[in-house]
């Protein structure tokens, strides 16, 4: 490994040991447990979004439909325990990851074909389809009132229904699937995604079967946000039709664009700043009034999101 | 190797093809000429597979290749060198070429780098079109004499068996069209070329066989000296240029 | 279902589809003109409703709401065009963020304002005077605003037609030029142009929102509902165009009608899967002339 590759693998271990053990340094602050809980949601929201980032930053994808895996995960993990009886962090996380993949290549079938604009809107019906299902199939999804009392699954005997439990969970969780982010957008299959962002039509002169690809980047990504929404699924102990929303994959697309698209920490940072919006800020301001508005300056003022503007702070 | 029968394209009531006829032997170096509006690029369009043929048949190496996708096409051994860069801007010279070579299967594995193979693979590329040392600088940072250079090394890349290139001169100065030209005689005389080309110095110098075209129809074919010579070729293309 | 029912449905699903017609003809005239697929469409529907439920209780007219909704949409959309899409002009893709970001805002606002008897709550506007009453057909009771809304929906589609036939601005969306350059060749003012197309676009949306409300009546969620109904239509029957949008809504209304009352369960999937057929087998859509898909 070469040194500034060292450097950095240390930097980043340092932060995440902070992140790990913020509930035991952070006990003595009055708010620790409040924090701790926000910390834990921003993590779960933080897999979401770069998993979406996946889509929308590297290959060039504008999804609008990305809760659909999100909360067909979630779903998928919290069915799959209560049908089978059992509370295994491998069976419900294992099916949410697969219930969300499955769902992701049936949309992606359709959705691949579209390009541009006309992706976004195909997403965004698509996952509309999804959204329906959820609230009508009453006997899968508690329809409206959701499915509540998920419990909160154990792994070799450790239970993660203690608080202090399913924050490790979590953010080993998030440290696995970064990890996995780097390496599949560092890889060759992560550069030839770029090459379907930056130009398709090469892309297929090359010999890029570019369908595939993006069909696979589609499912890849939805598998992730399966993992993010069985998470939520253990931290809110409830599933909601809210969690396949159009509003859930604004949300995230939110996320993405205000960290900066294309970039591994940017999604991030979004989710950071979203969730402080939404969970922080005195109740009297209208959070999602806050969210659309602030996106829209992002839109027109500052494209490349946080992210791209630190990196020409630090160009400069 | 290229074997193309009948091949006809509409553009509405616009008729770019003609029906061609067009057979090139294996390792033969092919020029097509021909003026504007001939229908040269449609040619290369239709071949390819990003436009879709009217009517025709089209072979390659005994393949048929009338309902195969461009990627499938590339697959065959087909590669291009487009007229207009069409480059990856973000990306360094080194992985521009490294996508090329990727292609062939290694890019659909997500958790799989460029083995050091692919890399020497790709600044070897670097080296055979005059961009070594360059390998790290983004697509859009290079000159534009470099950018036709990475253009040819993302073609060749692939090792193709037939390669298109469509005007491979275009906007170059009298000294980059040299060294343009320079590279494209040294390939590999197992390499089939189809060249489609304004400057006529540079054709009757890469070309064995030339091919004309006009208003969508192959009007001529012969060895350099016998389309110098061809009297139909001078009224409809060559005569202008001569005069000139 | 007896011939009666089959009656029945088949005039609710003409009326659906009346409705659509109104909702989708607005959006893909943005589209047409602007290349840009305004997202905020069913914002502007769900606002359009609720002004008109403002105007109704001032007023006590709803003709007179029916006319200055769709106005006060247009109005609004004059102001937003040049203040917020002008400045990403060729941005399309961004362009449509922003109508995402701006359709956050109107909900929000819609669901804060309990003080306009706006709110979060269901809220209902009754039928117009004379159109609250049900007329025999077929030896059936049918209501007649829905015949109201069939018969506007028609006018309104044979105003449009004239437009699209006799004025410049509709031999400029019949031309599908849509590119600013070429555009600005001709000696068009595209500026101009555009803030009037977004705003014509954003009255359609008004307007739906005026004819729906008696019918399915105003509640959060409402916008999202109409966006994805107006982007189903658009895309079976083709963007871009006015005989698209008729014949997507004349396809979706009629579909989404029989389907929920033949399987309640799948309606959704049933005009879904319609989509989904159109987008395989013919990708510009029914009678689109722009490509969806590949």
């Amino acid at each position: 490994m070469s040194r500034p590759a060292l450097a950095r693998a240390a930097i980043v271990a340092v932060a995440w040991l902070a992140l790990a053990t913020f509930p035991e340094w952070s006990q003595f602050w009055e708010s620790s447990r409040f924090a701790t809980g926000i910390i834990r949601q921003i993590l779960i929201f933080a897999i979401f979004a770069s998993s979406l980032d996946l889509l929308v930053g590297y290959a060039g994808l504008p999804s609008l439909g990305h809760a659909a895996f999100f909360g067909g995960g979630a779903y998928a993990a919290a069915i799959a325990a209560q049908r089978l009886g059992t509370d295994e962090l491998v069976v419900s996380l294992g099916a949410g990851i697969l219930g969300a993949a499955l769902l992701a290549l049936a949309v992606g079938f359709l959705a691949v074909r579209a390009v541009g604009i006309f992706f976004l809107m195909l997403t965004l019906a698509l996952a509309q389809m999804v959204f329906a299902i959820a609230f009508q199939a009453t006997d899968l999804t508690g329809g409206s009132n959701g499915f509540s009392a998920v419990h909160r699954p154990i792994l070799f005997g450790i239970d993660f229904n203690a608080a202090g439990n399913l924050y490790l969970l979590v953010c080993v969780t998030f440290l696995l699937v970064l990890l996995l982010l780097w390496r599949i957008t560092t890889s060759s299959y992560g550069r030839a995604l770029v090459g379907v962002r930056e130009n398709e039509r090469r892309m297929r002169a090359l010999g890029y079967d570019t369908r595939t690809l993006k069909l696979s980047a589609f499912v890849l990504a939805g598998a992730i946000a399966g993992v993010a929404g069985a998470l939520s699924s253990y931290e809110f102990r409830f599933v909601s039709p809210n969690d396949v929303a159009l509003s859930t994959s604004v949300t995230g697309f939110v996320m993405v664009l205000i960290g900066g698209a294309g970039t591994l920490f940017g999604p991030v940072l979004g989710a950071a700043v979203v969730l402080l919006i939404e969970r922080v800020l005195p109740s009297q301001l209208p959070a999602q009034t806050v969210l659309g508005i602030v996106f829209i300056l992002f839109v027109v003022f500052a494209r490349q999101g946080i992210a791209g503007a630190l990196r020409r702070m630090v160009r400069a | 190797m290229i074997e193309i029968r009948e091949l006809r394209r509409d553009f509405g009531g616009i008729r770019a093809l003609a029906g061609v006829d067009l057979r090139v032997e294996a390792g033969e170096r092919r020029a097509v000429i021909g003026p504007n509006g001939a229908g040269k690029t449609t040619l290369f369009n239709v071949l390819t597979g990003e436009l879709p043929a009217t009517g025709g048949t089209m072979r390659l190496g005994g393949t048929n290749l009338d309902s195969l996708t461009t990627w499938q096409r590339a697959r065959l051994g087909l590669a291009r060198m487009y007229q207009r860069n069409e480059l990856f801007n973000p990306l360094s010279a080194r992985e521009n070429v490294l996508l090329s070579i990727t292609s062939l299967g290694g890019a659909y594995r997500p958790l799989r780098s460029p083995t050091s193979a692919e890399v020497a693979g790709a600044e070897a590329v670097l080296a055979q079109v005059g961009l070594e040392g360059r390998g790290a600088v983004p697509a859009r940072a290079l000159s534009h004499g470099e950018r036709r250079q990475l253009e040819l090394a993302l073609a060749l890349a692939r090792r193709p068996r037939v390669l298109l290139l469509d005007e491979p001169t275009a906007g170059m100065s009298p000294a980059e069209t040299q060294r343009i030209a320079a590279l494209i005689a040294a390939l590999d005389r197992s390499l089939t070329l189809l060249i489609v080309e304004h400057d006529m110095d540079v054709v009757f110098r890469l070309a064995d066989r030339l091919t004309v075209l006009h208003e969508g129809r192959a009007i001529a074919e012969g060895t350099p000296d016998e389309i110098r010579s061809d009297r139909q070729v001078h009224d409809v293309y060559l005569g202008k240029v001569v005069e000139s | 279902m007896t011939f009666e029912d089959a009656l029945q449905q088949a005039l609710n699903g003409l009326s659906f589809g009346a409705l659509l017609f109104i909702l989708a003809a607005g959006l893909s005239l943005i589209f047409g003109m602007m290349d840009v697929v305004n997202l905020a469409h069913g914002a502007f529907y769900m606002l359009g409703a609720y002004v008109a439920l403002s105007v109704t209780r001032a007023t006590g007219s709803f003709w007179i709401a029916l006319i200055v909704a769709p106005l006060a949409l247009a109005a609004f959309g004059l102001i937003i065009e040049p203040l917020l899409l002008r400045r990403l002009r060729g941005r399309h893709l961004d362009q449509v963020l922003i109508t995402i970001g701006l359709s956050l805002v109107i909900a929000d606002f819609i669901r804060l304002r309990d003080d306009w008897g706006w709110g979060a709550t269901v809220r209902s506007l009754p039928f117009p005077a004379g159109l609250d009453r049900s007329i025999q057909i077929a030896g059936s009771d049918y209501p007649t605003y829905r015949l109201f809304v069939i018969a506007f929906s028609a006018a309104l589609a044979f105003l449009l037609y004239v437009l699209h036939r006799r004025t410049r601005l509709g031999a400029l969306v019949r031309a599908g030029v849509g590119d600013a350059q070429m555009l600005s060749a001709l000696g068009v003012d595209t500026d101009r142009l555009f803030t009037l197309t977004f705003a014509v676009g954003a009255g359609l949306a008004g307007l739906a929102g005026v004819v729906a409300a008696p019918v399915f009546g105003l509640q959060p969620g409402m916008d999202i509902d109409a966006l994805i109904y107006s982007l189903i239509v658009v895309v079976v029957g083709g963007l871009g165009s006015l005989s698209g949008a008729i014949a997507g809504s004349a396809v979706v209304g009629p579909a989404d009608t029989f389907g929920k009352v033949l399987f309640p369960q799948f309606a959704l999937a049933l005009i879904f899967a319609i989509m989904a057929l159109v987008l395989l087998f013919r990708p510009t859509g029914l009678l689109g002339r722009v490509r969806i898909g590949r």
